[in-house]
Parts: structure tokens; C-alpha cells; sequence
């Protein structure tokens, strides 16, 4: 077993416990931490997957931005019924059956995929080793995929545009407590 | 080199958790937590790909991705707050009107 495998299990390790953790946490600040680690793990192992660049991205935005705001939110809501109740998940039969079917059809269909992985070919015939990774992440953003690139700066804009619009709403709530 | 199979099925695992969490948690917020760790799974995934197949299509894939997981935390989370300040419940058993 050399460093590479090692480093690997501790990060799928490390990714996989705070999972479960934070999907089986009463707590809501406790399983928003959890998710932190977790992303803290995954940004590493995009490292030795051999983008920098995401690793960046990933730790800015998700770490950063959206964690952030989910721990905001879950401060502004203070809500401790879930720590007092017996059952804190739902008693859904319908969702486990949907659970064990899409399992089971992941499985199903995972040695499909991986038959599929010998035939993976580059789109595009360039070496990547000849410049670094955010290079090229940088080329095709701003010329095969442009115009994705330009939709996710108006997908941006209609997230923001609709939380104004909530916010409107909100004002217009009565009976606010606080 | 680790073989690709170890990261699909990494990238499984952590796509079940969240599976779970989205089909069996009663909190809204843990629920959106749980849509995240789902990407997540997709991230780890791609990346993977891409690195296997030495193309940097993967990458920008999850460049996307992680854009739209912040738009989707931001549409979400303010739903969230909105149901909070009218209803004072964001369990989703107390917000189940339509029950078939």
C-alpha cells in the first residue's frame, strides 16, 4: 500500500463519516459543520485529482459562501423541537422503498458505466501537461463553452433577482414576530 | 494509480448519504444540507472522469456545478426563511397540504 492509497482512504474516510454525521445529526448547526469538514475533504481531493484551481473554488464557495449562509439561516431559525423529539426522521415507507429501488438500480447500472471507462478519449487533442490546469480550464470556458458560461452569470442573476422578490414578500407577511 | 472504480464508487456512497437524508429527514434545512452533499458526490465524480480521461471538460463541468449548488443554496434557503416568517414551521410534515 504506498502514500497514494493512504491518502485516498483518508479522504473517502474523510468524506464519507461526516456524511452519515450530518444526515444522522439532530442538530442543525452540528450537521452544517460536518458538511464543512466534509468539503474540506473533498476540496483535497480534487487537489490530488489534479485541479488546483477547483480546490480554490471549492473551498471560496462552498466553504465560504453557501455554508456560510446555511449556517446563517439555521441561527436565524432557531429551532430546538427536533433535539426534544423521539423520532426525528420521517416514518415514510414510500421514501425507503424509493431508496432501495434507486439503490438498486445504481448498482444495476455502475458495471455499465464502468465498462464504459476504457473508452474515455480527450474531446479535444491537447496535452494537458503542457500548461497548468487553470490554463486550460480557462480556454474552454471562454470558447467551447462560452455561452454556458454566459447562462450561469444569468442563472446568478435570477437567484438574486428572486430573492429580492421574496424579501418583498416577507415584508408584506403580517403578524412578524420578529 | 488509484483505479477509477474506488472514486465512482466514492462518489456513490456519498450520493446514497444524501439520498437518504433528502428521502427520511423531516427538517428543511438538513434537507437542502443533504441536496448539497448530493452534489457534491457529482463533483467527485466528474472530476475523476476527467482526470481519467485526461480531458478538462470534467473540470468545467464542475465549475458549473459548484455555481448552480450556489444558486440552488440561495433559491432554497430563501424559501426557507419565506415559510419560516409566514407558517413558523419548517418541518415538512407540518407543511404537507397536499397530501394525495
Amino acid at each position: 500500500m504506498d502514500l497514494n492509497h493512504l491518502v485516498f482512504y483518508y479522504l473517502a474516510l474523510g468524506m464519507t463519516i461526516p456524511g452519515i454525521l450530518a444526515v444522522i445529526s439532530r442538530n442543525p448547526v452540528h450537521a452544517v459543520l460536518w458538511v464543512l469538514v466534509l468539503i474540506l475533504h473533498q476540496a483535497l481531493l480534487l487537489y490530488t485529482l489534479g485541479s488546483e484551481f477547483l480546490t480554490a473554488i471549492q473551498i471560496i464557495v462552498y466553504a465560504g459562501a453557501v455554508l456560510v449562509l446555511f449556517l446563517f439561516i439555521v441561527y436565524m431559525i432557531n429551532l430546538r423541537l427536533e433535539e426534544r423529539w423521539k423520532v426525528f426522521v420521517r416514518r415514510s415507507g414510500i421514501g425507503l422503498i424509493l431508496i432501495f429501488i434507486f439503490v438498486f438500480l445504481l448498482f444495476k447500472t455502475i458495471s455499465v458505466f464502468l465498462a464504459l471507462v476504457p473508452a474515455f478519449k480527450p474531446k479535444l487533442p491537447y496535452d494537458l501537461a503542457q500548461a497548468s490546469n487553470l490554463v486550460w480550464i480557462a480556454r474552454y470556458l471562454f470558447t467551447h463553452y462560452l455561452l454556458q458560461f454566459e447562462l450561469i452569470g444569468v442563472i446568478l442573476l435570477i437567484v438574486v433577482l428572486g430573492a429580492v422578490f421574496i424579501l418583498k414578500k416577507l415584508q408584506e407577511v403580517k403578524n412578524d414576530s420578529f | 494509480m488509484i483505479p477509477f472504480e474506488y472514486y465512482v464508487y466514492l462518489s456513490l456512497l456519498l450520493f446514497c448519504i444524501g439520498l437518504v437524508g433528502v428521502m427520511l429527514r423531516r427538517n428543511l434545512i438538513i434537507l437542502l444540507v443533504s441536496l448539497e452533499i448530493m452534489m457534491n458526490a457529482l463533483i467527485v465524480l466528474f472530476s475523476a472522469i476527467s482526470r481519467y480521461s485526461n480531458d478538462t471538460t470534467g473540470y468545467v463541468v464542475v465549475f458549473f456545478l459548484i455555481a448552480l449548488a450556489a444558486a440552488e443554496a440561495g433559491v432554497g434557503l430563501s424559501l426557507v426563511v419565506l415559510l419560516y416568517r409566514s407558517l413558523k414551521k419548517i418541518y415538512t410534515e407540518d407543511i404537507n397540504y397536499y397530501r394525495g
